[in-house]
């Protein structure tokens, strides 16, 4: 049982982890929370489904396809949505929750009410190290978001643009100051954000098919996840993510599987408690 | 002057308007009916609209109700208990009903059931299973539908019993009908001597590799498994990835997920052998009404009903109009009583509610239920024997 909680847990984790960090990008750089985060990580699912089983596409192109077009969608939200609400957050806060309630019962109206799945990359389970079986697409999914979660990090520390985040992180009017066009920066972050929604929802959703309503499972936890890290901080998020795929299946496995989400809810209120500002506070993104 | 021809005018207009309003819905006699449009289980919402025009269209191609057609007003509920009692009381206020139906979520129902008791309106639950919907007693509230104790007692239990299973894990998600069922499968299993274990998931919860490690380790037999909606697909194929499946039989508890349309695509292979409960089957007809029902559904909808909750509310609202029409009037307490006396052939059988107090029987009938098997996509059902077309295939 401990073996097989564990590897849950850290799988489950690097997908929480995934997920919340288009959250933490967009309130660290542009202090927007998007309430909608969870129906844009939905609509790539639902895109991914689209292209590769009503078109007959193969499950990358398809998957490349979904991202990109949430992150115009990303793009064309912060443009019209989010940019007249600068300096008003709460603003942002409404805007973002009606559309989320508005994209939901779009999805009911034109997906329907069913799950929908896209085609799984590889079927079938691995016997792990002879003490359990494990599905090989979340093993699949595993190796695809520790990639992208270190291929993020990656543009972060080393590129101009993740440098440029960084700097506008810390200081916004200092970026400014030195000519970084913020208003350009909060659209490709917001897009970036939503990208990152997308590729969550590409990779989760051949393990858990896509439903009108499931965004805001998906949004809850990010939120949790981005609070309990730190908010904004990106590191924050991964060892978050992490802790949360822990205790929820440790405790499912030996407290009690009825309360398995109480869980992450327990640790958050402890870390709060003792750490207000989240285990990494605000220190880097 | 011109402006006080004109207030007055105006003012003519709108009273006419009004007036006309109140006599075009007057034309009609109304029935509410209250279930899940949105949420997690919006998947019956779709259902109940198709049972509704169905029922519809065979209620006024007939006369109507109390010679005017009868009329639907759909209210969404989202299976969640404070929009459900707001939403009864929405139609009762405000769309002036003359009866409620509906419901599939027992904890919306729970919630219902007071707002009727209070408003005096009748209210027949359609699928929602909780025993309490109806053992409170309440004067206004009928169940024409599956409960809790019944589908385990006359069903389930006899099912595992004539399988001759030794060994059953008990799942449930924390729901009032989850836990509710639960808890009657347990006493059932105990008095036919049968070895289980049990444990509680959440509603919501996708992932139940944790779960299911834990089931593996009892080695059951069966699994009875009390989810509802897109969870159940989630277990059906993380039960197949790790192995507890073929090994175990799954049995799904409520019936309507395994028979969605994306069922095959969300389990794959996995779904194969998976039992469910049903009560409604192309081969296990009770009545000339099943198949009209199922030959106009084709008609209206060019495909096979799958979902037997279209075929619950087909019949309440076949219920409701009988009633109207033998009460004679839109009064409560005579639509009341006409519903007590009740003695209708509808797609599932003979309706008649108990009238014994006491106990979840009074006001409540408990159409027959099928436990269905797929065997290579197609449906077998295995019991009542009687109905069976096929045996177990592990």
């Amino acid at each position: 049982m401990f073996p097989l909680a564990v590897t849950n847990g850290l799988v489950m984790g690097v997908i929480y982890a995934l997920a919340a960090l288009g959250v933490s990008l967009v309130v660290g750089i542009m202090r927007v929370i998007n309430f909608a985060h969870g129906e844009l990580f939905i609509l790539a699912g639902y895109f991914s489904y689209l292209f590769a089983i009503t078109l007959g596409w193969h499950f990358l192109p398809a998957m490349i396809m979904a991202v990109l077009l949430v992150f115009c969608l990303g793009l064309l939200i912060e443009s019209t949505l989010i940019r007249p609400t600068y300096g008003h957050e709460m603003y942002s806060l409404i805007l973002t929750f009606i559309l989320s309630i508005v994209l939901q019962n779009a999805y009911l109206l034109i997906f329907g009410p069913y799950p929908q799945k896209p085609p799984a990359w590889i079927s079938g389970s691995t016997h792990v190290l002879g003490l359990f079986y494990y599905g090989n697409q979340r093993l699949a999914a595993l190796l695809a978001g520790t990639l992208i979660i270190a291929a993020v990090f990656s543009v972060l520390k080393f590129t101009w643009f993740g440098k440029i985040l960084r700097a506008a992180s810390q200081d916004r009017e200092m970026a400014q100051f030195n000519g970084v066009n913020t208003t350009r920066l909060n659209m490709l972050s917001f897009g970036l954000g939503c990208a990152l929604a997308g590729t969550a929802g590409v990779i989760l959703a051949p393990v858990f098919p896509v439903t009108p309503s499931a965004g805001v499972h998906v949004a809850l936890t990010a939120f949790v996840i981005v609070v309990l890290g730190g908010m904004g901080s990106m590191w924050g998020c991964v060892i978050g993510g992490l802790i949360l795929g822990l205790v929820e299946n440790l405790g499912a496995a030996f407290v009690s599987t009825g309360y398995k989400h109480i869980f992450g809810f327990m640790i958050l209120i402890l870390v709060l408690l003792i750490r207000p500002a989240g285990l990494f506070g605000r220190k880097e993104i | 002057m011109r402006r006080k021809y004109f207030t007055v005018t105006a003012w003519i207009a709108l009273l006419m308007l009004v007036f006309a309003g109140t006599v075009l819905a007057a034309d009609t006699i109304k029935v509410g009916v209250v279930g899940p449009r949105t949420g997690p289980a919006a998947a019956t919402g779709k259902s109940f609209e198709e049972g509704i025009k169905l029922a519809l269209d065979y209620v006024n191609a007939q006369g109507g109700v109390l010679g005017k057609p009868l009329e639907v007003v759909f209210e969404d509920t989202a299976g969640a208990p404070d929009k459900a009692a707001s939403g009864f009381e929405r139609l009762v206020i405000r769309n002036n009903v003359v009866m409620v139906l509906g419901e599939s979520h027992s904890s919306a129902a729970l919630a219902q059931i007071e707002v009727a008791n209070r408003l005096k309106i009748p209210f027949i639950v359609a699928e929602a299973w909780a025993d309490p919907i109806t053992a409170k007693n309440y004067k206004y509230v009928f169940r024409a539908g599956p409960s809790n104790s019944g589908v385990v007692n006359e069903t389930v239990a006899k099912w595992v019993m004539h399988e001759n299973f030794k060994k059953a894990f008990i799942v449930a998600e924390n729901t009032d009908w989850g836990l509710g069922i639960a808890e009657s499968t347990k006493a059932a299993l105990d008095k036919a001597g049968v070895e289980y274990d049990f444990l509680i998931t959440e509603r919501q919860s996708q992932d139940h590799y944790t779960e299911l490690a834990r089931i593996k380790a009892f080695d059951p037999d069966v699994v009875l498994a009390y989810i509802y909606g897109s969870g159940l697909h989630f277990f059906v194929a993380q039960a197949g990835e790790t192995r507890l499946t073929p090994k175990a039989i799954i049995l799904d508890g409520a019936g309507p997920p395994s028979l969605w349309p994306d069922y095959w695509k969300n389990v794959g292979d996995y779904g194969d052998k998976e039992c469910f409960v049903s009560s409604m089957h192309e081969k296990v007809e009770l009545t000339e009404l099943a198949t009209y029902f199922r030959e106009a559904y084709v008609k209206a909808f060019d495909q096979q009903p799958t979902d037997y909750k279209s075929r619950s509310i087909f019949d309440a609202v076949l219920i409701a109009a009988d009633a109207i029409n033998r009460a004679g009037s839109t009064d409560a307490d005579r639509l009341v009583d006409a519903l007590r006396a009740t003695e209708l052939l509808v797609t599932r059988g003979t309706v008649k509610f108990g009238t014994t107090l006491g106990g979840p029987e009074y006001h409540h009938w408990m159409p027959p239920m099928l436990i269905v098997q797929w065997q290579n996509q197609e449906q077998v059902v295995l019991y009542p024997t009687e109905g069976a077309t096929g045996k177990l295939s592990r």
